[in-house]
């Protein structure tokens, strides 16, 4: 075989390549396969496809590649070679090719690509034979593939898997030699590199598709071709990306998008240090630690598992229940013994802490028959798949999950639709009131109770999900799974036949190990970078969890809108059309996440205060006191109070208020503007979004009020020091309204090139979603932070307001969950009464400020009213509407604390706790006793053992100096 | 990979265009009486052979008095129609001269109380000159429909109202409440909304169309974007009503150059306000002002 440099002359130049037309069959691609044909001739001549096959299958067996890939992340598959048609001589002299593969597998790379290409790549099968013998990883043989006995060729070399281009074979050829690789144990990586193309890979039985950014006949390169044909690739594939990488964050977008796979060569070929570069471009790839991301991920229950080897692939995709079918003559119905054994399997097998649940499938079984099922299995979960009344569930003894069917056909008409989900409902609602844990929804009718393997309609489910808690079953395979569960807010997905494998004749269904870890990938990832889609059923008014069409909130949509002068109104819609694109975009949330998790640090923890929780339920006994009641009185006051502090002062800059920044800074790059402004009260949205457009470099005008300036000084030197410009605002009261309204001003004049990052989840639509969906990471997080310490949900969640970004971020993800209160503390300033205040949630009356319709303080003329607190941030004369929709149901309680309070309770914190909190975040800790003794807020009781998640959204540095003004002594 | 197009949720562009077609299906507020006292304004003015010219003055700027003055003193300079700021406090629309003319107005006690009183009066004194009020939304709208501000106003005399922060995809309701009391809203077009959407909100305007001549807010500018013409063009062709111009429009030198590019009217706010001199007194100022920009209407 041919050493690089041995035939020169047979590298064309780039230039020449270039110009090659882009007809099929045409260019550098069909050149280089012309010259394989003649070379594969003249090597393999007289060698009959029999004798080759002979030496395959002496060859060590293959290394298994799909099942590597179906797992979650997206995987490594590092590419050596000598030399490339659009690279040139890529290995440099004295650098060892297989010294390089063994440092990408070391670096964790899932596969080795070897070019096996000779004139053009300087590729051979010693190469390959030599990298396989090298390493422990599959190895994928990058070749041009002409001719069948190229096939058993590669694969008594070594090959794992082999690469056939579609470009260069009819339908009918590439279908054969697939089916040759298959047959040879050779992984079969067919590649695309347009819909034609794809079109044929994926009339083959291939597994693994690759989609290729380069165009062979030009070496173009399209970087977003693998995206646009992912599209049209069905999830029950194995998709890999090739080509235009140049950085490990393009693998982190790959990830999001639901690739398996990226096969990277130059940019790792050119790396000095080769294992460092191959660990980079594997930590891209992997699925982030992400515990907002987390709380969306639905549970996978693979059901009817009928043998050891399925038990050991539940396991093996994590699956988080197994289902055993106790059914008698159904096809994967069990014997009693056979179920416990599997049961046994699947306990003693798991990993610790992995141990999925153990689900007892049974349907009208007889109350005998089922308590010997339950004697036998020790089931976790007994399942009742058939017609079993409410009274069924109280009577099992064990947690329960009932199936409810739902008719396959859809009615068409809204008006049906939700006729047919209000009956499912209904006798879902009954089943949980007899105490059924969860619900699994299933298509109606079909000879098989538990699974009729016909998909129910999506939209009847959604209706269905987004009033109980369920788990979707019937119908879903990995191809459908992740669809379901994006369209349908169920808490799980069940699937049986969807993951089996070619049955038998008379033999019972198994399952086939690859779909079940294709299955729980595709359902685990399908909302993992998409946090805006419901993951749980939300059982309230939707006025109060989205805006519609027009950016209104509320039960009458009263709140919210978009009141602007005319000439910003196509600024809007850009934005709204922009971030409409962006909230579907998997990419951006993974940039986005990425870069909270590496700049920001996020995710920022929960701290259990408990000193701080002794003096609260202490202040909170006084409270009750004073009022005249019985603090002792069983259920006045709860007796243990767990108080989680959601930490977002160790966010970097101190507070909540980067992630908006950040965020915006993002789409501002989208959406092409090439200048910042924002406004700021307290400077900490200045100072965020200054750091933001630093990093993104970005210049920044940010416009604060002339007073504010006077009492946030550090902040306005922080704002200096990281090149912002603050302009100070002196009209009306100086403050934050007012630099809302010049930063107003000054987007009308530069609409063109500039974008607003508006600081609060207000203004005109669509701010307050893209602010909300930017800060919903504080609730998404906590919930689950919360959920791994104490199993639960938290009683009340807490956050301060003030325009109201930090309170809906946190409270967002607890807005559906009805067993959850919400509540909001707003500043007093001097107090209510006295009109000096910025209480505009308990002291003002609807209005249109700044963009949107909601509550204000104004005079009976509409007049804006000047705010009045002590806490910059707080200081400010309106609330978002989202905000004010949910006081206005009546589903979020209300409480204010005084300036002095805030300023007590700063100290309070402080010297509890060592944790300094800003102003605007202490207005929330000084409510808290009141709260829990029901002087303020809806004055219902609390439980006995109460748990409080607290949005400490910022640090209290800045307000060192106000706090020595005040006289405090700190 | 299919994308989870079932699970598109509120923020969409084609609920967005949605919204752009509802701009259009409304039916505004141009048969109003209001609006008819507000075309013969204009039609006066073309058999004149010349633009409309609509002073604004600020409604209780620097006091009430003065401000009434001011008012008359406009009319009788050759105003066709009289533009009555009424004060607010937050006018985001607006440059500095404004805005101060409203902080010192809100500050000597124009209340809307005050500015209702006014618009008698002047309507009282000038009764063939057609007032229109411009404002901002919460003081017209607010948490209501703003049914008890156009009755107030129709009462007061006010033909029409200027709403500066409500555009036609909030405006129904408001104009559903106006048309009932025979008030004409009169909409803005800025060079910012595209073509279609010019056409939209012009078939929804009271009486005129305003057209913003610039990017930006309010306030006297040396010179007018050169697009300008072009812009007034392209709106009066899109408009079943008479366009006004106004935004930045302080000399005779952009009266004329708008009346060349076909403005049916045109407005002047900032310049007078300014031409009041510091303390907003210097009524004599602003009649020689009005009228010179009069003799610059003609076509």
């Amino acid at each position: 075989m041919t050493r690089p440099g041995a035939r020169p002359t047979a590298q064309p130049e780039p230039r020449a390549r270039a110009q090659a037309r882009s007809r099929p069959g045409s260019g550098l691609l069909a050149e280089i396969a012309a010259r394989r044909a003649v070379d594969v001739a003249a090597d393999l001549a007289g060698r009959s496809l029999r004798d080759l096959e002979r030496a395959a299958a002496a060859a060590p067996p293959p290394r298994e590649v799909a099942s590597r890939l179906a797992a979650p992340g997206l995987h490594l598959i590092a590419e050596v070679k000598r030399s490339s048609p659009s690279a040139g001589l890529i290995l440099a002299a004295g650098d060892d090719l297989v010294a390089r593969a063994r440092a990408y597998a070391a670096g964790g790379a899932t596969a080795i690509s070897v070019l096996c290409e000779p004139h053009w790549f300087g590729g051979s099968l010693d190469d390959l034979r030599t990298v396989r013998a090298s390493v422990s990883i599959p190895v994928l043989a990058k070749e041009f593939v002409v001719d069948p006995r190229q096939l058993p060729l590669l694969r008594a070399a070594g090959a794992d898997a082999v690469l056939l281009l579609a470009a260069l074979h009819p339908s009918t050829r590439l279908g054969r030699l697939v089916d040759a690789a298959l047959g040879l144990g050779l992984e079969p990586l067919v590649e695309a590199h347009d819909a034609r193309e794809l079109e044929r890979a994926l009339g083959t039985r291939a597994r693994l598709i690759g989609l290729n950014n380069r165009d062979l006949r030009t070496l173009a390169i399209d970087p977003e071709r693998a995206v646009r044909l992912h599209a049209l690739v069905p999830d029950d594939r194995i998709v890999v990306a090739e080509s235009g990488v140049r950085e490990p964050s393009t693998l982190a977008g790959w990830r999001a998008l639901g690739f398996d796979g990226a096969l990277v060569g130059e940019a790792l070929m050119r790396a000095a240090d080769p294992r460092a570069a191959s660990a980079a471009f594997v930590a891209a790839g992997a699925v982030p630690d992400d515990p907002g991301a987390a709380d969306r991920t639905p549970l996978v229950k693979i059901c009817g598992v009928t043998d050891a080897a399925g038990v050991l692939a539940a396991l093996a995709a994590g699956a988080d229940a197994i289902g055993l079918n106790l059914v008698p003559g159904t096809p994967r119905a069990l014997a009693l013994g056979e179920a416990a054994g599997l049961a046994r399997l699947a306990r003693g097998a798991a990993a610790p802490g992995a141990r999925p649940l153990i689900v007892a499938v049974t349907a009208d079984a007889p109350k005998a028959a089922l308590a010997e099922a339950i004697a036998a299995l020790d089931p976790d979960v007994v399942q009742l798949s058939g017609t079993e009344a409410p009274a069924a569930v109280a009577s099992l003894g064990r947690p329960a999950w009932k199936v409810l069917h739902l008719p396959v056909e859809t009615p068409s008409d809204p008006a049906a639709l939700r006729a047919a989900a209000s009956g499912t409902i209904e006798l879902g609602r009954a089943y949980l009131a007899a105490g059924a844990e969860r619900l699994l929804l299933d298509t109606a009718g079909g000879p098989h109770p538990g699974g009729t393997g016909v998909r129910a309609s999506s939209q009847l489910a959604a209706a269905v999900a987004r009033e109980l808690p369920v788990i979707l079953a019937g119908g879903l395979d990995p191809a459908s799974v992740a669809d379901a569960v994006r369209a349908i807010p169920a808490l799980g997905v069940d699937v049986a036949s969807g993951v089996e494998a070619l049955r038998h004749p008379g033999g019972r269904p198994t399952k086939d190990p690859l779909l079940v870890a294709l299955f729980a990938k595709r359902a685990r990832a399908a909302r993992f970078d998409r946090p805006h889609l419901a993951a749980r059923p939300t059982p309230v008014d939707p006025g109060l969890l989205e805006a519609d069409a027009r950016g209104r909130w509320g039960l009458a949509r009263e709140f919210g809108g978009r009141y602007v002068p005319e000439t910003l109104v196509a600024a809007l819609e850009a934005l709204e059309r922009a971030y409409a694109e962006v909230r579907h975009d998997p990419r951006f949330w993974a940039e986005f996440r990425s870069l909270l998790a590496t700049y920001s640090g996020r995710p920022t923890p929960i701290y259990r205060a408990d000193r701080l929780a002794d003096r609260v339920l202490a202040d909170a006994r006084a409270a009750v006191a004073a009022s005249g009641d019985d603090p002792d009185a069983p259920g006045r006051l709860p007796r243990r109070l767990r108080l989680y502090l959601k930490r977002e002062d160790l966010a970097h800059t101190g507070a909540h208020k980067i992630n908006n920044a950040l965020g915006q800074a993002l789409l501002t790059r989208r959406l092409g503007k090439t200048r910042v402004i924002a406004e700021t009260g307290a400077g900490q949205h200045g100072v965020a979004t200054a750091t933001a457009c630093a990093l993104l470099d970005l210049p920044c005008v940010v416009f604060m009020g002339a007073e504010d300036i006077e009492r946030q000084r550090p902040n306005v030197l922080r704002m200096h020091a990281l090149g912002a410009e603050v302009r100070p605002v002196s009209s009306g009261s100086a403050t934050l309204k007012d630099a809302v309204n010049e930063a107003m001003r000054d987007w009308v004049t530069n609409v063109g090139t500039t974008h607003y990052v508006l600081g609060s989840a207000m203004g005109p639509h669509p701010y307050p979603t893209i602010v909300r969906d930017l800060q919903r990471v504080l609730g998404d997080e906590s919930a689950a932070q919360l959920a791994a310490v104490e199993g639960r949900l938290p009683d009340l969640v807490l956050a301060c307001v003030g325009g109201g970004s930090n309170a809906i971020g946190l409270l967002a993800r607890f807005i559906g969950e009805p067993s959850v209160r919400l509540a909001v503390a707003e500043a007093a300033g001097d107090g209510i009464p006295t009109g000096r205040h910025a209480a505009a949630l308990a002291g003002g009356t609807p209005g249109i400020l700044h963009g949107s319709r909601s509550l204000m303080l104004q005079d009976r003329d509409g007049q804006v009213l000047e705010a009045h607190s002590i806490s910059a941030g707080l200081d400010y004369p309106g609330v978002g509407p989202q905000i004010a929709a949910l006081v206005t149901a009546g589903r979020l309680e209300l409480a204010a604390a005084t300036d002095a309070e805030a300023v007590a309770a700063v100290l309070e914190v402080t010297r509890a706790e060592g944790i300094l909190p800003a102003l605007e975040t202490a207005h929330a800790f000084a409510v808290l006793p009141r709260l829990l003794a029901g002087t303020e807020g809806s004055g219902a009781p609390y439980p006995d053992e109460t748990v409080v998640l607290l949005g400490l959204s910022g640090r209290g540095d800045k307000d060192l100096a106000t706090l020595e003004r005040w006289g405090t002594p700190a | 990979m299919t994308s989870g197009a079932t699970a598109r949720a509120s923020v969409t562009a084609a609920e967005t265009a949605a919204v752009g077609t509802a701009v259009g299906t409304v039916v505004g507020t141009n048969g109003t009486p209001g609006a008819r006292r507000i075309a013969g304004a204009f039609a006066r003015a073309a058999d004149e052979g010349r633009a409309a010219l609509i002073p604004y003055v600020v409604a209780g700027y620097p006091d009430a008095e003065t401000s009434f003055r001011i008012a008359l003193a406009a009319a009788d300079a050759g105003a066709d129609l009289l533009e009555v700021g009424l004060p607010y406090s937050d006018p985001l629309a607006d440059g500095t001269t404004l805005q101060r003319a409203s902080g010192v107005a809100l500050r000597a006690g124009a209340t809307f109380d005050a500015s209702i009183a006014l618009l008698e009066r002047i309507a009282a004194a000038r009764p063939g000159l057609p007032l229109v009020p411009m404002a901002y939304a919460n003081q017209v709208i607010g948490g209501g429909d703003g049914a008890a501000t156009a009755r107030r106003l129709t009462a007061a005399g006010a033909s029409g109202v200027i709403v500066a922060d409500l555009t036609p995809d909030e405006g129904a309701p408001f104009e559903s409440v106006a048309r009932a009391a025979g008030l004409a809203v009169v909409y803005l077009v800025a060079p910012t909304s595209a073509p279609e959407r010019r056409t939209a909100v012009a078939a929804r305007s009271g009486g005129f169309l305003y057209c913003v001549s610039l990017v930006g807010v309010t306030g006297a500018r040396a010179s007018l974007p050169r697009t300008v013409g072009r812009l007034v063009r392209e709106v009066r062709a899109a408009s079943p009503v008479p366009v006004a111009v106004g935004f930045g429009v302080s000399r005779e030198a952009h009266v004329r150059a708008l009346v060349r590019a076909g403005a049916g009217g045109v407005i002047v706010a900032s310049a007078l306000v300014d031409g009041l001199g510091p303390d907003g007194r210097d009524v004599e100022a602003l009649g020689s002002l009005v009228r010179a920009l009069r003799a610059a209407t003609a076509r």
